[in-house]
């Protein structure tokens, strides 16, 4: 019967089909040993795909990995976390700091007449000492001639009411410096007297105007300005993938890419105190600030350059006209609907190859860089999003790497088929208190509550071992952490005790009450990452045994953010940070910082701790900023508005048979630099077909 | 729930009810009646897992106990823990999960929680159906505007029908806060369309049949007719449909915490036991295994059930 | 014909119209924004947020996004909030991915339930029937997930070769016979678990069909002119039970897409479910809606080809 033997054959010829095609597949084995040209290739499992790859508009981990390998900075960090030069081979710091003449202002000794006569005062005193100033550091200082302004102030009340003003502006005097000093003009006060600034008197010098709008127009004409501002040369004979040569323009172009509003770039506020960006040559520029930033110097060494020759107005209009785009699509395009995000061409050390969303993002290895070829010829960024089926694949050869989560990691370690490097990261996790809240305003309050739990055991046990414990805002990795602060000891006794102290009772059901309330708040965290839900589960077992009740609940990230964290409207958070080298956290403890949508959504408010947090901002000695950051940590530590957990390790595994190339031709086990980073070195890994024994 | 009463004089001649017949039927198919066996008893450690978790503290599914991480089943509670943090009897029947709590606890609490997204979720999706379905087979041709009820009834039907169920089960509980009772109504407010289908068929068929015809001659009020002539009459399949419902509402559930969108803690579920334990299992299968197993057994007996109790209904089939 | 064919055609155009409304509403109406903003980049400022807002035209009224993302879709300059890219393309290519996905699942399942279904039904209530009555239902009631794992687990353990994503990463300079086998591999598992549970409903469903059939006149009297069993199965009765699948065809679609979701996930491979499921996690609204609408667009043209077919097949529904 055909019909018969049709419905039984086809499914079995299916079947025969599909199962043979596992003789071709190949084994671990065969991707090592049996096949040299895979050992030329590196395949990084990941967790989620990249998003866009443009230096410039990127804000998600993945994207920075593969744009970190496309594109080049102008400057970055070494193995040792020191500045070193890429598309720059030489920056100076230099500053120019104003002084605005205020005539009839007092002076320590007589008034202001005019500008040659101040500058004269100055310069007496400088000669003669009496105002002390490091050697090297005045190269010059000049009159800048009057001028008329035209402002536009606002008033104080309300940003919308506006008003044009002419303003005649005296003579300001301009002092050289050779590098940057935020005590400039604290240094001049013994010639000019504490009051200088207080006296000044705009009154004369335009037409009179409401007291609503005075800030702005004073805000508009500061007597004391510091511009601080970089001179970059740059590195000749750098050509992007595409064979064009990199100049200065690129760096311009850049930078204008990240300011332009249009590009809703999340790299906005770095460049912000950017005030001028000179070409002053193919490959020389100048950079100026309109005042004192110092995080401005490393926002350099995160900024990947843009092709400017690929990305300009004329190009995007060309990839308007080759869309064939509609008049309200031509409005609204713009360097963030380019397809250059899907393909991006820069100077770093990996071309671009193709991009197959959610699948794999493949570069290969330019052979012209300047700084040396990677040795692997080609890089696949893959997407596994499973964590079980990551691991699985990593097993069966066909991933290089991937992060292992903590219990992994447990296991790989008794394998010596996979190495697993573990460095300490820039991050730490954290419970977060809502200081605005009632019950967590008492610093001693939040302390009884970090007490209570056992931190040294959640890393044993939750985190395997693969974590530290941390003190306060700085990672362990910079030198801002001062090794000195003791994180706090586990003494749920001496929790009990503290709160007791504070008028906390325990009731018939052995709930802490006071005033006929019981200790009761909701600790909450986002969706998603299990350890944050076993510390929930932890924490809540934890101070129940101390007679506090908490109740957990988990969010989904977009609603957890909306309707708890950025309206401020929670009680208890357990979070995390990934921070970067950076010793400025303005953004997140500055009081000024607290309001809905910011990063101080504890309400963290301390005058000392905000007073240290704008200073950091202003300085630009590496030794002073250092000290300035650890008066902070101790001091964060000493209030703790978190709990500060644990900084988890970073942990990577790899297959023992890749190994890096050392300068002398033989191989060394791959290492991380300090910060922590395995991928530092990657231009100089390879695979071999059998494992080394080091 | 009895078919027509005598007030009315049903028309149609029983020579048995036909109840009485199905059961016969079911109690002929021995893998529903395993089914049946499975579920009553399911339901009895349900209710005993909600007494001795919740009410009465017996099994604490809570207690983090981290010294004891990841111990197999029926092993021994450790002699460092604290005799208040001990299990009952000192040993883990079915060992512990990663924070040290008692899998068998959770496992209790859960089978709990379990059932009820099941029952709850089908309850809705049998109310919304019914009484869709019911409006659309009863009042029909009632014309609001230019349209019938049922056409705009059964369009939205329809268009709902359209939509991949999963798909948008899991658009909606990404965007609500994933609690319990929102995932039971998305569940339940996805899984009518079937049920109001049905039941309009039944009563188009009904409508014009003689007993209801007799109903209506008498003036009996129209709800007294659709609840209490027509409805027992269209809830035979609905039966079916419902049983077979718990059974991909429990499944639904599971998926959706894979997904990481499931019943949310302190609610411990089947499907979220099983979806955290999936991590671990090479360091502690039994995390994967147990919860695996259960929603497979009780999934099974609820379909095994099901099929049963449509072949007893199913009068092509009774005639051989 | 072409009166009945247009009708229908436009019926179907208005329900999709009432689905877009329904899912836009949906969408729209959920807590939760663009997660565009990353929460774990402190230079990320308020002010960016409102600039984001603006340019997604997130503070219009419901009725104008609506008609903006209608406008947008049809001139195709619809783009993703999460990368600016058109969306059309972008759902296009990830639908060729899973194109060979689905394909080999839909044969998988075609080709394996008509024979078990079939035998099944012609040997009621044999050794053979009940356990594959009991096979088919046990596999409907295992969790997909934890299916799928247990046989990736094995077939990893067991044959130690790659099984995750669409081929072998790092083998792309192996002749082209090597990689084509490569990615028929990778096709295996992944599809055989997206079939599963459609096997084992669709025999379930040849079998019932079958049943009935069987049971008529016609096919008795074929029997009892002496016909052998085979032809009087394969071709007469065969035939007759073909006609009511020609709807499932059209049914099984979204189904597949749902399952998809889970699927895809597991297996890392880079098809419409990842890209759904993406797209709700980051509230990428035009992704999620157009997604969405296409599913609905795809079994609404399932729909219409089945009832064309059954137009043509019985002359009966063209008259009404």
């Amino acid at each position: 019967m055909r019909i018969k033997q049709l419905l039984i054959f086809t499914p079995l010829l299916l079947v025969g089909l599909l199962v043979q095609a596992y003789f071709w597949v190949p084994t671990y084995e065969d991707q090592t040993t049996g096949d040299a040209r895979r050992l030329n290739k590196f395949v990084e499992a990941s967790i989620g795909d990249a998003k866009l790859l443009n230096p410039a508009l990127h804000a998600d981990a993945a994207s920075g990995k593969i744009v970190d390998k496309v594109f080049d900075t102008l400057l970055d960090l070494d193995e040792n976390l020191q500045l070193r030069g890429r598309l720059a081979i030489h920056w100076q710091l230099t500053e120019n700091a104003y002084l605005q003449v205020l005539p009839g202002a007092p002076l320590a000794r007589g008034v202001v007449s005019d500008a040659p006569a101040l500058l004269t005062t100055l310069r007496a005193a400088i000669g003669s000492g009496a105002i002390d100033l490091p050697p090297d550091l005045l190269s010059g200082m000049r009159i800048l001639p009057a001028r008329r302004l035209t402002l536009t102030v606002t008033a104080v009340a309300d940003s919308e009411v506006q008003e044009q003003i002419v303003v005649e502006v005296p003579p300001r005097l301009q002092f050289t410096l050779r590098h940057v000093d935020q005590t400039f003009f604290a240094r001049l006060r013994p010639v000019l007297g504490d009051d200088y600034a207080q006296q000044a008197d705009f009154s004369t010098w335009h037409r009179p105007l409401g007291d609503a709008f005075m800030p702005s127009l004073q805000a508009q004409l500061p007597v004391f300005e510091h511009n601080p501002q970089i001179e970059f040369r740059l590195r000749r004979d750098v050509r992007f993938h595409d064979g064009h040569e990199f100049d200065a323009g690129d760096v311009k172009f850049t930078y204008d890419a990240i300011m332009n509003a249009r590009n809703l770039s999340p790299r906005t506020s770095d460049f912000e105190p950017v005030k001028s960006i000179e070409v002053l040559g193919t490959h020389r520029l100048r950079v100026v600030y309109k005042r004192l930033f110092s995080p401005a110097v490393m926002a350099w060494a995160a900024m990947g350059i843009l092709p400017e020759h690929l990305l300009n107005e004329r190009k995007l209009a060309d990839e308007m006209d080759e869309r064939k785009l509609g008049e309200a699509a031509r409005a609204t395009f713009g360097m963030r609907e380019s397809s250059f995000n899907r393909k991006p061409v820069g100077t770093g050390p990996f071309r671009f190859v193709s991009w197959q969303s959610d699948e794999v993002v493949h570069l290969q290895r330019n052979t012209d860089y300047w700084d040396g070829a990677p040795i692997y010829h080609d890089y696949f960024f893959r997407i596994i999003p499973d964590t079980l089926t990551r691991e699985v694949e990593f097993r069966t050869g066909a991933a290089d790497s991937y992060n292992p989560e903590p219990y992994q990691v447990a296991r790989y370690r008794g394998d010596d088929r996979y190495r697993v490097y573990s460095s300490p990261s820039t991050g730490y996790t954290y419970i977060g208190y809502n200081n605005r809240h009632p019950l967590f305003s008492d610093s001693r309050v939040r302390r009884a509550l970090g007490m209570a739990l056992n931190v040294d055991e959640i890393i044993k046990y939750v985190l395997y071992g693969e974590g530290e414990r941390t003190t306060g805002p700085y990672p362990q990795t910079t030198n801002f952490y001062p090794r000195h602060v003791a994180p706090l000891a586990y003494d749920p006794g001496g929790a009990l005790r503290l709160l007791q102290d504070l008028g906390w009772q325990r009731n018939t059901e052995g709930w802490l009450e006071k005033d006929g309330k019981v200790f009761e708040f909701n600790l909450i965290t986002n969706n998603g990452n299990q350890k944050r839900r076993n510390i929930l589960s932890i924490a809540q077992d934890a101070w129940k045994r101390i007679g506090i009740k908490c109740n957990t609940q988990v969010f989904e990230w977009a609603v957890f953010l909306q309707d708890f964290v950025n309206p401020g409207e929670f009680d208890a958070v357990v979070l995390g940070w990934q921070l970067g080298i950076d010793a400025d956290l303005f953004q997140l403890w500055h009081s000024s910082q607290s309001g809905a949508n910011q990063l101080n959504f504890v309400g963290y408010m301390n005058p000392r701790a905000d007073r240290l947090m704008e200073d950091i901002r202003r300085e630009y000695d590496p030794e002073r900023q250092t000290a300035l950051a650890q008066e902070l940590h101790e001091l964060v530590a000493e209030d703790q508005p978190y709990t500060f957990l644990y900084a988890p390790r970073k942990n990577e595994v790899l297959d023992r048979k890749i190994v890096m190339a050392a300068s002398d031709g033989r191989f060394e086990p791959v290492r991380a630099d300090r910060r922590g980073e395995l991928y530092f070195f990657f231009s100089r890994w390879r695979k071999l077909a059998h494992a080394p024994q080091f | 729930m009895h078919a027509q009463d005598s007030s009315t004089g049903s028309l149609i001649a029983h020579t048995e009810s036909p109840w009485r017949l199905f059961w016969q039927l079911l109690q002929r198919d021995r893998l529903a009646m395993a089914g049946l066996g499975i579920l009553l008893a399911l339901a009895v450690v349900a209710l005993l897992g909600k007494a001795t978790t919740e009410w009465l503290v017996i099994f604490d599914p809570t207690t983090v106990r981290l010294v004891d991480k990841f111990r197999a089943p029926l092993s021994e509670a450790s002699a460092l823990l604290p005799d208040a943090d001990r299990p009952l009897t000192g040993v883990y029947l079915l060992g512990t999960d990663e924070l040290g709590r008692d899998v068998f606890a959770r496992m209790l609490q859960g089978s709990f929680v379990s059932m009820s997204i099941g029952f709850v979720a089908v309850g809705i999706s049998i109310a919304v159906g019914v009484v869709l379905g019911g409006i659309a087979g009863y009042y029909g041709e009632v014309r609001i505007g230019p349209v019938t009820v049922d056409t705009l009834i059964m369009r939205f039907t329809d268009a709902m029908l359209c939509i991949p169920i999963f798909f948008l089960i899991l658009v909606v509980v990404a965007l609500l806060p994933a609690s319990i009772y929102n995932i039971m109504i998305v569940i339940g407010l996805t899984r009518w369309m079937g049920i109001s289908r049905f039941v309009r068929a039944e009563f188009l068929s009904l409508r014009e049949q003689d007993f209801v015809l007799a109903a209506r001659a008498l003036g009996l009020p129209a709800y007294r007719i659709i609840f209490w002539h027509m409805m027992p009459n269209a809830m035979a399949p609905v039966l079916v449909t419902a049983t077979i419902g718990v059974a991909t509402a429990i499944l639904t559930e599971s998926a959706l915490s894979f997904l990481g969108f499931g019943v949310q803690p302190p609610f411990a579920t089947w499907g979220n036991i099983l979806a955290d334990g999936k991590n671990f299992i090479f360091d502690a299968p039994w995390l994967f295994f147990i919860p695996g197993f259960a929603i497979f057994v009780i999934v099974l007996a609820f379909n095994l059930l099901g099929e049963g109790m449509r072949e007893a209904l199913n009068p092509k089939l009774q005639r051989r | 014909m072409g009166q009945y064919l247009l009708r229908n055609l436009l019926q179907r155009l208005v329900l999709l119209v009432i689905v877009s409304f329904l899912v836009h509403a949906l969408v729209h109406l959920a807590p939760g924004e663009p997660a565009e903003v990353d929460p774990n980049n402190p230079r990320f400022k308020a002010e960016d947020v409102a600039k984001i807002r603006a340019a997604f035209h997130l503070d219009e009224p419901l009725h104008v996004q609506y008609a903006l993302w209608i406008r947008d879709l049809f001139n195709g300059e619809l783009k993703s909030f999460k990368d600016g890219q058109p969306v059309l393309p972008k759902i296009w290519e990830r639908f060729l991915n899973s194109l060979p996905l689905f394909i080999c699942a839909t044969l998988i399942i075609w080709t394996l339930s008509f024979p078990t279904g079939i035998h099944a039904a012609v040997r009621r209530g044999s050794t053979y029937d009940r356990s594959t009555t009991f096979i088919a239902y046990a596999l409907i009631s295992v969790p997909g997930f934890f299916l799928s794992y247990l046989v990736i687990l094995w077939v990893v353990n067991a044959f130690g070769v790659p099984v995750i994503g669409m081929h072998t990463f790092g083998s792309e300079h192996a002749s082209v016979w090597f990689r084509s086998m490569d990615n028929l591999w990778h096709l295996v598992v992944p599809s055989l678990m997206l079939a599963v549970a459609g096997v084992a409903i669709l025999s379930r469903y040849v079998r019932s069909q079958m049943l009935e059939v069987i049971g008529q006149d016609y096919v008795r009297t074929a029997r009892a002119k002496g016909l052998d069993a085979d032809s009087v199965i394969y071709s007469h009765a065969l035939r007759n039970a073909l006609l009511p699948f020609v709807t499932m065809f059209g049914l099984m679609l979204p189904e597949l897409i749902s399952g998809a979701v889970i699927i895809e996930q597991i297996f890392a491979w880079p098809g419409i479910g990842r890209l759904s499921f993406d797209a709700i996690l980051a509230r990428d609204y035009p992704v999620v809606l157009t997604v969405t609408l296409m599913a609905a667009v795809i079994t609404l043209a399932g729909t219409f080809l089945s009832d064309i077919l059954y137009a043509v097949v019985d002359p009966r529904i063209r008259l009404n």
